[in-house]
């Protein structure tokens, strides 16, 4: 009966949450040697199967066998000494610990009852250089950026003698080359037999890497292919359970010709950071910012917004000069701001949805002027429908979401204050196609609407799809203007590398 | 279906409850503990419990502040020494230049207006203080407080020229020995005040604000708030509060001692907090709780005063009692119990 190539099971997984069945009877079998990629939108229940996995939560039934024993893991710490190891969405290690540290906390080599920092250092160089990741390990993680800081996490995990390890979400804030450099690294391992979970939301990654898809869908299991079984639309549709024409079907706003000015920046800039950017924007224009990581476009928008300060330059909204020092100032200004890191900048974790939705209309009002309960519930009731938000009332509180949701929550937010401008950072980033596809339409209908928005994305295809006019960045300036019609990521591509390729030439 | 929720109410549950229990204890024990006269000649009237609430005036005045402090993550360990502060400068404006004023009897030498709003003013200023310290140059608050915690002793102790003044002043001793509608007069302060704090923060946003803040001031300030204002504001309203608590303790013992004026009451007020369900991370607050954590604190003192424990002793039998409810009120003895309510419901479901 034991098959030998498998090493994991999960046989009938259920678990109850207050109100909801997270997890239905859900059957998961991954193999020796074979990257596995679960599937789901947010909420399916994929998090959820990965938590029990990891001893987080507890299963109302259902077993789990790692290689033919039964075991029932109690904390993440336990799941790791059974051979489980996880690498979570975001990143779980000690920014002001050194890189060695981080790789090695709680398990210290030690030599005569001292721990031995020579061990760790040289050890952890190593394992790193597996990575191509070539870096002083004594120095603070802080140091490095979020790339390098995965990868030691990574390196963490898989330097515990694990046979399982579990990927969540590991290239979310990768660029395209760090992505090859994991990918590299996830065959070195996938060779030596290793059974690894990859949940991501980028279908070509699924498709490049994984082996075996498990599809869920709502805590219940949907299906499971073999990568070459199955086209990435059939995927999709697996995955949502809906008609694919009814996602793809999105128009780009249109135009009108006589639009007047939104916006007006006149190389404005922060020294060191973003210098000389110079834009307009038409009322009713979707303007896209297309760049690399890093290449000045959070920058840009956080500096329109006043989350830093603008040092140079002008800005001109709606016809006139504004000075805009911190973000209340651009609220008065009528601009709403859905930051990148949602975590961190978007929601307030311990608050309801509700208080989460009319915080920013409130902060406007000011203190002295609140809103009764009544407007507050009236509020958040408009919007968790209008924008389908998935909860059984306002309020639950924002952090026991899913990410989609939060992401619904946030932009709540800031519709609630209707802006005339709405500047959407990485707004569908970590979150699932169907949801993707909702904030993609909900964008375009505001626009057409009236509303002017400045759209930040590094995925091309939904640049192209959405932006009337795209800017593409390039180290803190600005490469250039695209039209969004008849634009393609090669155009985008090109731009981007632009300079490299004018000096060879 | 709102199981966080509950939790939450659970910890102000858990705090009356435990009051309760406490108080239940003392009844068995001493069937005279909840008696209350009314003294016709003072016009007041007396009793254990009457007491518990007078002596938690100072304390529950702090800890009003002081909830909203750990809520936005910090700690204030500078009221203890601004209530000598405030003693200091009241005495100080009762008595002002004591060589020619050497008896402490019924006058005072300013108006008495003065007397009780400069030491207050002061109290705010120092409030202010702590405020533009952790709000404008981002010091850490235990840090930030630390100095006035410090300073504040020695600035009293300068008030009075490191004397220890006494009065016998009617309307001063009126604040703390004084009563109305038959209740000493310190419970209708602390009413007062109560009530003041708690319309302030829950009728207009600031409550909300201030718990924004206290759990994510990064994107609390993206949202538009002004955190370090939110922050100064209340810093300085606990100074301002803290001086009041300062005017009713020197008031009781109708003297200012800048040594052992509010001493160890950050302790205390801290743990008001803590027992009423606020957690020291900051975030979600709740001033009934703090009320009730502060009468659970007076609750316990007052027992061991009564059934004579010797002085030694009542640190660690407070210690005991505290970290009982504390336990309780933790986060997985919460859960355990909120997951098995919910087990019981559930059957209950499956057989109806």
């Amino acid at each position: 009966m034991l098959d030998h190539d498998v090493i994991l099971t999960m046989k009938g997984i259920e678990i109850q949450f207050p109100g909801v069945k997270a997890l239905d009877g859900v059957d998961f079998e991954l193999r020796r040697g074979e990257v596995h990629a679960l599937l789901g939108e947010n909420g399916a229940g994929k998090s959820t199967l990965i938590k029990c996995l990891t001893g987080v939560n507890k299963m109302d039934a259902g077993t789990i066998m790692l290689e033919g024993r039964e075991i029932r893991p109690t904390n993440p710490q336990n799941a790791m000494d059974l051979g489980i190891s996880t690498v979570f969405q975001e990143i779980n290690l000690c920014e002001n610990l050194s890189v060695a540290e981080n790789i090695f906390i709680g398990r210290q080599p030690m030599k005569r009852g001292q721990i031995d920092w020579k061990e760790i250092n040289r050890r952890s160089a190593e394992l790193l250089e597996r990575f191509h990741v070539h870096i002083d390990v004594t120095r603070p993680l802080s140091q490095f950026s979020t790339a390098i800081q995965q990868m030691v996490s990574i390196a963490r995990a898989v330097d515990v003698d694990a046979k399982v390890l579990i990927l969540d979400e590991p290239t979310s804030s990768l660029d395209n080359d760090e992505v090859q450099r994991l990918f590299d690294v996830m065959r070195d391992l996938r060779a030596q037999g290793m059974g690894i979970i990859f949940i991501t939301h980028f279908l070509d990654q699924v498709f490049e890497m994984s082996d075996r898809m498990t599809v869920l869908r709502n805590g219940h299991l949907v299906g499971v292919f073999n990568a070459g079984e199955i086209t990435k639309l059939e995927l999709v549709s697996t995955m949502i359970g809906k008609d694919l024409d009814e996602i793809f079907d999105l128009k780009r706003a249109e135009q009108k010709a006589d639009a007047g000015q939104m916006l007006k920046a006149d190389h404005i800039g922060v020294p060191g950071k973003v210098e000389d950017i110079s834009f307009s924007q038409k009322k009713g224009e979707l303007l896209g910012f297309a760049g690399l990581l890093g290449s000045g476009r959070t920058e840009t928008a956080e500096m329109i917004f006043g989350v830093t300060r603008m040092q140079n330059g002008t800005l001109v909204i709606d016809g006139r000069e504004v000075k805009i020092n911190e973000p209340m100032d651009a609220i008065n200004n009528k601009i709403a701001f859905c930051p990148e890191d949602r975590k961190r900048d978007g929601i307030i974790g311990d608050l309801s949805i509700r208080e989460n939705i009319y915080l920013a209309l409130q902060a406007r009002r000011g203190m002295l002027h609140p809103m009764s309960r009544k407007e507050q519930d009236a509020l958040a009731d408009k919007f968790i429908k209008m924008l389908a938000i998935a909860t059984p009332d306002a309020d639950k509180k924002i952090r026991e979401l899913s990410g989609g949701n939060q992401q619904k929550v946030i932009l709540a937010r800031w519709m609630a204050t209707e802006p005339d401008l709405l500047i959407l950072d990485e707004p569908t980033r970590g979150i699932d196609v169907g949801a993707k596809a909702e904030i993609q339409r909900l964008m375009l209908e505001m626009c057409q609407n009236g509303m002017s928005i400045i759209f930040i994305s590094s995925e091309l295809d939904e640049i192209i799809r959405c932006s009337n006019r795209i800017i593409v960045m390039r180290d803190g300036k600005k490469a250039g203007e695209l039209n969004g019609e008849g634009c393609t990521q090669a155009d985008i591509m090109q731009m981007i590398a632009g300079e490299k390729a004018g000096e060879t030439a | 279906m709102k199981s966080r929720e509950s939790i939450f109410k659970n910890k102000l549950t858990w705090a009356v409850i435990a009051e309760l229990a406490i108080l239940i204890v003392a009844g068995i024990l001493e069937p005279n503990f909840f008696s209350i006269e009314f003294n016709a000649e003072t016009g007041m009237l007396y009793g254990s419990l009457i007491d518990i609430v007078n002596r938690s005036a100072e304390i529950t005045i702090i800890a009003m502040g002081m909830t909203m402090v750990i809520a936005l993550g910090g700690t204030d360990i500078s009221v203890g020494a601004l209530v000598a502060v405030a003693g200091a400068f009241a005495l100080k404006f009762l008595r002002w230049d004591v060589t020619q004023y050497p008896t402490p009897g019924d006058y005072s030498v300013m108006p008495f207006i003065l007397v009780i709003i400069v030491p207050m003013i002061i109290c705010t200023l120092m409030g202010l203080f702590n405020g533009v310290l952790i709000g404008k140059f981002k010091l850490q608050p235990i840090i930030a407080t630390l100095i006035l915690m410090v300073a504040g002793r020695g600035i009293a102790q300068i008030a009075t020229n490191g004397k220890q003044f006494t009065t016998g002043y009617t309307p001063y001793r009126f604040i703390g020995q004084g009563s109305f509608l038959g209740l000493p007069f310190p419970i209708i302060i602390t009413i007062v005040v109560c009530a003041a704090v708690m319309i302030f923060v829950r009728k207009t946003a600031f409550g909300t604000f201030v718990e924004s803040v206290g759990i994510n001031p990064n994107a609390s300030r993206v949202t538009g708030l002004k955190s370090d204002r939110i922050i100064m504001i209340v810093y300085t309203l606990t100074g301002f509060l803290s001086g009041i608590a300062g005017l009713i303790y020197s008031s009781r013992i109708s003297s200012c001692d800048s040594n052992n004026a509010g001493v160890n009451y950050e302790m205390d007020a801290i743990l008001a907090v803590v027992l009423g369900g606020t957690s020291m991370t900051g975030g979600k607050f709740s001033l009934t709780g703090t009320i009730i954590g502060s009468l659970i604190i007076r609750t316990i003192t007052t027992l061991v005063y009564y059934f004579g424990i010797t002085s030694e002793s009542i640190m660690a039998f407070k210690a005991v009692i505290i970290l009982i409810v504390i336990v309780i009120q933790s986060e997985p003895v919460g859960k355990m119990l909120a997951t098995r309510q919910a087990r019981k419901r559930e059957a209950g479901e499956l057989r109806g």
